[in-house]
């Protein structure tokens, strides 16, 4: 069952084949559009994606690990699928800086590789992460963390354009300016990365932290207007459809309208 | 536990309340209902210049209490040199706890969590 080999995936979701290949006790990684999910005896042992940064990235980039330290542990441990032990039994990182790291790291990759437009495009039998075990996590609580993180979004700005396009920074938004205390310490880092041309991705990676927060911020400073929200939907989510299809199928919503209502509203 | 008057703990996400482990029972018996709101009382606190704005530590609030009439809340949040968003929660008992020793365990379970 664990032999090594390329199993052809009929599942059209990755949430649902990963949560099948759990119930089977599968060993190996699951590949997706946005990322790959490795399996041990059918627990989540790691996640990575393109979108989000990586374990090594994150502890580098805060300085807690010297990215001399990694290279080694990366060049010495990684054949033996270890790299994780390596670093605390040399004293480079406490366990429990390892598995905190590491779970935000796994959620972080976990969210956009669960994205519900990724579908699953292989799954390689027996494949193992260089990283070694760390601390699994149930398939379902991932998929149920990526189902809880979207309508997080949702709730937020339902706009998922926002996430994968270049940030822009909107001519006039005041970021010091208008109700409430402005934008935070988190939405600052990312409003000063945002040239016009970096994306989400993009800043979460210059910055090191989770991608996951980073498109968090961005919805919450679209909504705020002190970014241009992409005139494009990628997707539409389901709890929108409805509105959207009843609105005349003209040209695309015009944004900065709709924020001058609501400040017109606020004002009132 | 070693903590008097606990009824229980959690270590909870508060990017999106998700609850990372837990010890003893929570409030109304379900942890991931105190995760969940928890993580609404974190996320206004942080969020809000008003408790963060002369901080320039990592991690801007030390703790959060809230005291109720039966029991104390405690929301401890776990200070890391990279990027996290992790905090331990403790309920205890009104008439058992004693909330200066309460708090100070927390902050040595918090820091344990990371040095060890």
């Amino acid at each position: 069952m664990t032999a090594p080999g390329v199993r052809d995936m009929t599942a059209s979701r990755f949430d649902t084949a990963l949560v099948e290949l759990a119930d089977d006790h599968a060993t190996g990684a699951l590949y997706g559009r946005s990322g790959v999910v490795y399996l041990c005896d059918g627990v989540v042992v790691h996640v990575e994606s393109p979108s989000a940064p990586d374990l090594g990235v994150r502890l580098i980039a805060c300085g807690r690990l010297d990215p001399e330290v990694w290279r080694r542990a990366v060049a010495e441990a990684g054949r033996d699928r270890r790299v994780g032990g390596f670093l605390v039994e040399h004293g480079c990182l406490t366990r429990g800086e390892l598995e905190l790291c590491h779970l935000g790291a796994v959620f972080d990759a976990g969210y956009f590789t669960l994205l519900p437009g990724s579908r699953p495009t292989r799954f390689l039998s027996g494949a193992s992460h260089w990283l070694g075990p760390v601390r699994p996590v149930r398939a379902e609580v991932l998929r149920r963390e990526a189902g809880r993180r979207r309508a997080l979004l949702d709730r937020v700005w339902p706009w998922p354009a926002s996430d994968e396009e270049p940030v822009v920074r909107r001519p006039g938004g005041d970021a010091h300016g208008g109700h409430g205390t402005g934008p935070t310490r988190s939405q600052r880092d990312v409003l000063e990365l945002a040239d016009g041309s970096r994306t989400p991705a993009q800043i979460a990676w210059l910055l090191g932290r989770s991608a996951f927060t980073t498109v968090l911020d961005v919805r919450r400073l679209a909504a705020a207007g002190l970014i241009e929200t992409p005139r494009q939907r990628t997707a539409v989510p389901t709890a929108q459809r409805s509105a959207q299809d009843r609105l005349p199928q003209t040209t695309a919503p015009d944004i900065s309208l709709l924020i001058r209502l609501r400040d017109a509203l606020e004002a009132l | 536990m070693a903590i008097p008057g606990v009824r229980g703990a959690s270590l909870v996400d508060w990017t999106s309340g998700l609850v990372l482990g837990t010890a003893g029972e929570g409030p109304d018996g379900d942890h991931e209902v105190a995760a969940v709101e928890t993580t609404e009382v974190v996320r206004a606190v942080v969020d809000g210049g008003s408790f963060t704005t002369t901080q320039t530590g990592k991690v801007p609030v030390e703790d959060i209490i809230i005291t109720g009439s039966g029991g104390y809340h405690l929301m401890r949040f776990v200070d890391t040199s990279f990027e996290s968003s992790v905090f331990l929660y403790l309920w205890l008992d009104r008439g058992e706890a004693n909330l200066a020793v309460a708090r100070f365990r927390l902050q040595a379970l918090a820091d344990r969590l990371v040095l060890v």
